[in-house]
């Protein structure tokens, strides 16, 4: 587990300021890589199995392989923990989908650099020109229609009530499971209809397949310890059946 | 949290275009399109705005049934308002609201990345991606809130809603006294982003 997984509850962070900024893009330039990160999602050869039964086949993208939220998220995780905190958001973003179309073969490095100091020298250089109705078409189907990852009835093998201890799986490149609530015990608060699949397979970490989905309650002194805040309310999460086992007694009530 | 890092002063025009090299390279080998970018930033800053939210936090204040299905099946309450068409698509596939009440308190973080309701209360503005607040909010929201003024009494319960899985979560706030008779309209003038993720309160009367 690396500390971007176990950002939740750090001390030694109580007197480090918060930045409110409310502003969603500080620089111009950010905007344009949440646009390119957006279509990329919007083309994905993932779509093909997704429930609004987009027609990929029809789009005419070059654009030929799979990018969602995971990969996305495998980057971030995938950085040096220090240099995690070093960069801001859409840098991570930036840095993390120019290595995607590089090591994919899309462009080589050598032909972003050349672009990249040609923009450098004339900012203001208009982009290249190409219309395709249809590939616009798509992005916004997908923005409006989303990729649901609800995947047919329920199993669960929990009920609203039942004790659950958090699991402790190996993160490999990728997980959903906050590094803070590993090894502790809540109630299911609710079971969700449907089983869910995930954007992957998280591999040893145990997503992928559609599974039941909880919402487990979690009290802040059984997570914290002498830590949590006095008079702390509960903490919920969202968990994945895989994620969980049934609470025995022998594990030690707290 | 980046002040303690070098920050060069060619960082921001370096980005700007390298982002604008690999944009340009996309449309050239027919990824994208000349026009795709524009048009996926034109649907969030005309359609998917927290204007929704407003309107669907307005609508819960004056109609007390629409209130009870909102917290109950989401989707189904949204998808009764006249909203633009996609409430249920990209990060809303499985939106899902928390209603404050007097003595609760609910706030929405996102501790592994920044999942947020888009379709709902637009992107996500930069302090919900912070690594501090993310961190700290998580086991000190009692500090955290008080430090961004929320005024909450010391027996109002705080819940913490930590979204790591599908659900994209929001925040119904209270309704501010004062507003007997408002119109919903009115009342969605009250109502901010940051209320409807917990750091605030709705806006005052005096304050709209």
């Amino acid at each position: 587990m690396k500390l971007q997984h176990n950002l939740g509850g750090l001390e030694g962070l109580d007197s480090a300021p918060l930045d409110f900024e409310k502003r969603v893009f500080v620089q111009d330039w950010e905007k344009r890589i949440f646009g390119i990160h957006a279509a990329m999602m919007a083309l994905s050869e993932s779509l093909r199995g997704a429930l609004p039964g987009y027609d990929m086949d029809a789009v005419p993208t070059a654009f030929k392989t799979i990018w969602t939220w995971a990969d996305l998220r495998k980057g971030a995780e995938a950085m040096n923990p220090f240099a995690y905190f070093q960069f801001r958001y859409y840098e991570k973003w930036l840095g993390g989908i120019t290595a995607y179309f590089v090591e994919k073969g899309y462009l080589t490095q050598a032909e972003l650099d050349a672009a990249t100091e040609r923009y450098r020298e004339s900012p203001g250089t208009a982009l290249p020109s190409s219309h395709n109705e249809a590939i616009d078409q798509q992005v916004i189907r997908y923005l409006r229609e989303g990729d649901s990852p609800r995947r047919g009835p329920a199993t669960p093998s929990f009920a609203i009530g039942d004790r659950v201890v958090v699991g402790n799986p190996p993160t490999g490149e990728h997980t959903r499971l906050p590094g803070y609530l590993r090894g502790h015990t809540g109630v299911v608060q609710r079971v969700f209809e449907g089983n869910y699949t995930y954007l992957c397979s998280t591999g040893t970490d145990g997503l992928g397949e559609p599974m039941p989905v909880y919402i487990v309650r979690f009290e802040p002194a059984e997570i914290w310890g002498d830590v949590a805040e006095p008079n702390a309310g509960p903490l919920y999460a969202e968990l994945y059946q895989t994620y969980l086992s049934a609470h025995t007694p022998k594990d030690g009530d707290k | 949290m980046t002040e303690q890092f070098s920050y060069s002063a060619d960082r921001e025009p370096a980005s700007a275009a390298q982002v604008r090299a690999l944009e340009a390279l996309l449309i050239e080998k027919g990824v994208i399109t000349e026009t795709t970018v524009d048009k996926v930033l034109g649907y969030f800053e005309s359609e998917m705005t927290p204007l929704n939210g407003q309107k669907i936090v307005a609508r819960a204040w004056v109609d007390p049934e629409f209130a009870q299905l909102l917290a109950k099946d989401t989707p189904a309450a949204i998808a009764q308002l006249d909203l633009p068409e996609g409430m249920a698509g990209a990060e809303g596939e499985h939106i899902a609201a928390v209603l404050n009440e007097p003595g609760v308190h609910n706030v929405v973080i996102c501790t592994l990345c920044s999942c947020f309701p888009w379709p709902v209360l637009g992107l996500p503005p930069y302090w919900y991606k912070d690594p501090v607040f993310r961190s700290r909010a998580a086991r000190e929201p009692r500090v955290v809130l008080s430090e961004l003024g929320v005024p909450l009494a010391d027996d109002t319960e705080i819940r913490v809603w930590d979204s790591s899985g599908h659900s994209r979560w929001f925040v119904v706030p209270e309704r501010p006294a004062g507003t007997e008779g408002w119109t919903e309209e009115q009342l969605a003038g009250l109502v901010t982003t940051e209320s409807m993720i917990g750091v605030a309160l709705a806006n005052q009367p005096s304050a709209a």
